[in-house]
């Protein structure tokens, strides 16, 4: 910790009169190791440290970073980002924050985990892959099965006061298995994050991931039509992030939400509230402060449907003017780059009402169990989106029926939240983002 | 980047525990990056990254380490580190590194490095007014422009050394249009291996203009319908289908794992026999293209259809070893900071005789995708998904209404059999592909063509 604070303590060294210099060190830790056919597939370690600069002056920000900078290449990252600054526009809005206090979060890292031996975790992924195939007469292969583990280490400091550092420790499992019968193979994917390996219930991930591929076995292509539809946690995960696109001040101010204005209004149905929160140290996104030294906070974005604002850090809360504070959301993707609008634990707060009882309701509907092509065909800005899908019938009696492939389901963003019935208990976080199982009364399916 | 000697003792160390190969990776690579938002530089970035990764492998199990500090001390732990995923006791030799080099397929004419950052910035300014001219809907201009030129070196213990530069530009117009309620976005990027001088062909009024002329055509757009029709996919955008529905499920990893729609199918028709097509990395100066693969294999255009018979799949060392055939030079790595894995280039269907003006024509009710915003596939069940970004109706052999929300889904072999009709003209497609959590610029190239019968999804019922 003490060299990142160096580091820091160098590029804020080289500031000079009439700017403010910001500097972000970083470094991390990771070992992923797969396994296949009962032998080790993969074993990476990965070892890597930097330090992005943001200066600004006269309102004019520039960034420049550097991998694993000597002293003087820290100066000249500074010395390159005042450069790249002097050809930026003049932006008001363009501050450093003020120095906060920040409530430490201990509980993010956690002196076991960092010390796990290589053996440890070549054990673990021999022991995941032998018992992903040993679940099943079907399943007798794995796509992937995988576990992870990642010490880092964040330091950040300005000329305008902020002093902060923390570190974690991060560890995951994923599975994707393979089921056949016949000519028709099946996947089934799984995954779980904990703050260490020897903190990962891995059994239950692996029969997940074996059940969620033998479910699908046999899948037909249904009718088109219009039913409810539940999306479970796995389905329901991949909005969150199309969600947190327009829910991002920097898309709001710049024209580039469909919520831009929509404050105030009810958007949705009342049985959905959308949260981010950081502070929350069981999500695999907490952090005690933001990519700017920030104090982290918890933002409810809607509340009962009702839409009460968005995600915000210095910069667009300066922009955004009205006395707007930065809700703690400025994120890095690493040191390459400066800060955007990000989130932290984002996700829909869990409603009372178990799986089973969600299903009664959803009769003669459909269970979405995973959608594909989100990321092209979801559009932030109109809310519209069209993406593949699989999943199972839901039987006039609420039980699970035959499997679906090869479905579309097409919707808007609003009318998606408005048609929200109910919201399940089983709330559960994918990396950052975290859901239940959401039940929406009518959606379109498309198949043929 | 480092001596010949060096490099050696680091093979060495890495071959402690044996293993087929032991390989090295050096990368150094700068880059700019510059947004124009509204109107204004919101960001401007340069950075400076390099790093090592050492990998061994035996059969399919290798280990990895990489470190982005180039000293000797840092190189040799990575080495050890890597050499602990294998069990092996006897220590493997390194024969001598011989220097290979390349045809220069990626020739930089004006390296972008040679021009200042203001002018770079006038490039983003030109975008921004030529998408404004389009019309007065246009409400929001992004505009991103980047280049990169990235240094290696691959050494291995069987005697590679190759040392390859590789130059990146690209230039993005991201806009959205306005009508009302009615928002809208439009997106046109061109990229290149090349130097500034890929500016000349692809100039940045063009890619201001087109991204605008997409997203103001769909201000008009209508729901699309949902159910089965026929598609006619524009020049372009079907190397993109192509490379998701088919190119995925021929990496030789997936069909390793048994886990490729189109393993044991070598030699069987599963595409309609119209379709012709390869993976080429040998194109100059292409978004996909190299003299080396990352593991240090010379670039190959690799034959995947020929007449719609499956002739190969694209291969990395290790799994061309399992499967004893010659690798295709197909392992390429995001950086230093990934394993090598099997990957695409530039893959393309072939232009065929068919006038594209008259397969329009020849199509009674179907939909004309002039966009695809991207993909996804599952290679196990070959089940696919795609956004359309640009599409309009076709209503009795004419063009006409724009649809909007619409997306393709199918199976891959069902899909590219159903393909009756290929073009004869052809247009490529720069994108970055996600696989393994390693991003790869890959190119994609096709001729129009139609697919007889695919699902479109919709909220048109």
């Amino acid at each position: 910790m003490s060299e990142l604070r160096d580091l820091v303590q160098t590029a804020l060294g080289a500031a000079v009169e009439g700017e403010q210099v910001e500097a972000y060190a970083e470094e991390e830790r990771r070992t992923e190791v797969s396994a296949l056919r009962g032998e080790v597939e993969g074993m990476t370690f990965a070892e890597s440290r930097g330090v992005g600069v943001r200066v600004i002056r006269d309102e004019r920000l520039g960034y420049a970073w550097a991998a694993d900078p000597t002293e003087d290449e820290v100066r000249a990252a500074v010395a390159a980002a005042r450069e790249n600054a002097a050809l930026a526009e003049p932006d008001d809005a363009n501050v450093l924050p003020d120095a906060r206090s920040v409530e430490p979060m201990p509980e993010l890292y956690r002196a076991e985990s960092a010390s796990i031996a290589a053996d440890d975790k070549v054990r673990l992924a021999l022991d995941l892959e032998r018992y992903c195939v040993s679940r099943d007469p079907r399943v007798t292969k794995v796509d992937l099965a995988q576990v992870g583990d990642e010490v880092s280490r964040v330091a950040i400091g300005s000329t305008t006061g902020v002093d902060q550092a923390y570190e974690r420790t991060d560890a995951w499992v994923v599975a994707v298995t393979l089921a056949v019968e016949g000519d028709d193979t099946q996947t089934g994917f799984s995954f779980t994050i904990a703050r260490g390996l020897d903190q990962l219930a891995w059994e239950p991930i692996a029969d997940e991931a074996v059940d969620r591929a033998v479910q699908m076995l046999g899948a037909a292509k249904p009718e088109t039509a219009k039913v409810p539809v539940i999306l479970d946690p796995f389905a329901a995960s991949n909005f969150l992030g199309v969600l947190a696109g327009a829910l991002n001040a920097d898309n709001v101010l710049k024209g580039r939400s469909l919520f831009a204005d929509m404050v105030g209004q009810e958007v949705g149905a009342s049985a959905f509230t959308l949260i981010d929160d950081g502070r929350r140290a069981d999500g695999p996104g907490a952090c005690p402060f933001d990519g700017e030294g920030v104090p982290s906070a918890r933002t409810e974005l809607f509340t009962g449907g009702v839409l009460n604002g968005f995600l915000h850090s210095t910069y667009t809360a300066h922009r955004a003017g009205g006395g707007q504070r930065s809700t703690g959301n400025a994120k890095r993707g690493g040191y390459k780059g400066a800060p955007g609008v990000g989130t932290s634990n984002f996700f829909v707060e869990a409603g009372d009402r178990s799986f089973d009882a969600l299903r009664a309701d959803a009769a003669g509907g459909v269970l979405i169990m995973d959608v594909s092509g989100v990321h092209s065909g979801a559009n932030p800005i109109s809310g519209e989106f069209s993406v593949g899908a699989t999943g199972r019938r839901i039987g006039v009696d609420g039980t699970l029926g035959e499997p679906l492939r090869e479905m579309t389901i097409a919707s808007t963003l609003p009318e998606m939240l408005r048609g929200v019935r109910a919201v399940g208990s089983d709330l559960r976080f994918f990396s950052s983002v975290g859901t239940p199982s959401i039940l929406i009364g009518e959606m379109t399916l498309a198949g043929v | 980047m480092l001596d010949r000697d060096l490099v050696s003792e680091v093979l060495l160390a890495a071959r402690r525990r044996g293993g087929d190969v032991a390989e090295v990776f050096v990368e150094e690579r700068s880059s700019t990056a510059i947004r124009l938002d509204d109107g204004r530089v919101e960001e401007l970035t340069t950075g400076l990254d390099r790093g090592a990764g050492v990998r061994v492998f035996q059969g399919t199990t290798y280990g990895y380490a990489y470190a982005n500090r180039l000293d000797r001390d840092s190189l040799l732990e990575a080495a050890a580190a890597a050499s602990a995923a294998l069990a092996g006791d006897a220590p493997g030799a390194v024969v001598d590194l011989t220097e290979r080099t390349g045809p220069g397929t990626n020739h930089a004419e004006r390296a972008a490095s040679d021009v200042d950052a203001a002018t770079k910035v006038g490039w983003l300014r030109t975008v921004d007014e030529a998408a404004r001219a389009v019309s007065s809907e246009v409400a929001q201009v992004t505009g991103i422009y980047f280049d990169s030129m990235q240094r290696r070196l691959i050494a291995t213990s069987d005697g590679r050394w190759v040392r390859e530069d590789r130059p990146r530009i690209r230039l993005v117009a991201q806009v959205v249009a306005k009508r009302g309620d009615v928002i809208q976005t439009g997106w046109q990027g061109p990229a290149a291996c090349a130097g500034v001088e890929f500016l000349d062909v692809h100039p940045p009024e063009e890619t201001g203009r087109r991204g605008a002329e997409r997203a103001v055509a769909m201000l008009d757009s209508i729901p699309a319908p949902a159910g089965q029709m026929a598609v006619v996919v524009a020049n372009g955008c079907g190397g993109v289908l192509f490379h998701e529905a088919v190119g995925h499920p021929l990496e030789a990893d997936a069909v390793d794992k048994e886990a490729s729609v189109y393993r044991g199918l070598i030699g069987e028709r599963c595409s309609s026999e119209l379709v012709n097509g390869v993976d080429d990395a040998t194109i100059p100066n292409g978004w996909g293209s190299y003299d080396f693969d990352d593991e240090g294999t010379p670039a190959e255009r690799t034959v995947l259809f020929t007449d719609g018979v499956l002739e190969g799949f694209l291969q990395d060392r290790m799994r061309a070893a399992r499967m004893g055939v010659s690798t295709t030079g197909n392992a390429r790595r995001e950086s230093y900071a990934h394993p090598p894995i099997v990957r695409m280039t530039n893959t393309n269907i072939l232009p065929g005789a068919t006038d594209p003006d008259a397969i329009v024509r020849d199509t009674g009710r179907g939909i004309y995708v002039t966009g695809l915003g991207g993909g996804q596939v599952n290679p196990a069940s070959g089940d696919f998904v795609f956004g359309v970004s640009e599409g309009y109706l076709i209503e009795h052999g004419e063009v006409t209404t724009p649809v909007r929300g619409a997306n393709l889904i199918g199976r891959a072999i069902d899909v590219m059999s159903s393909v009756d009709a290929v073009g004869s003209d052809f247009e490529t497609w720069e994108g970055v592909c996600g696989k393994d959590g390693q991003g790869a610029p890959v190119g994609s190239g096709s001729p129009t063509l139609r697919i007889a019968k695919i699902t479109v999804g919709g909220t048109g019922v």
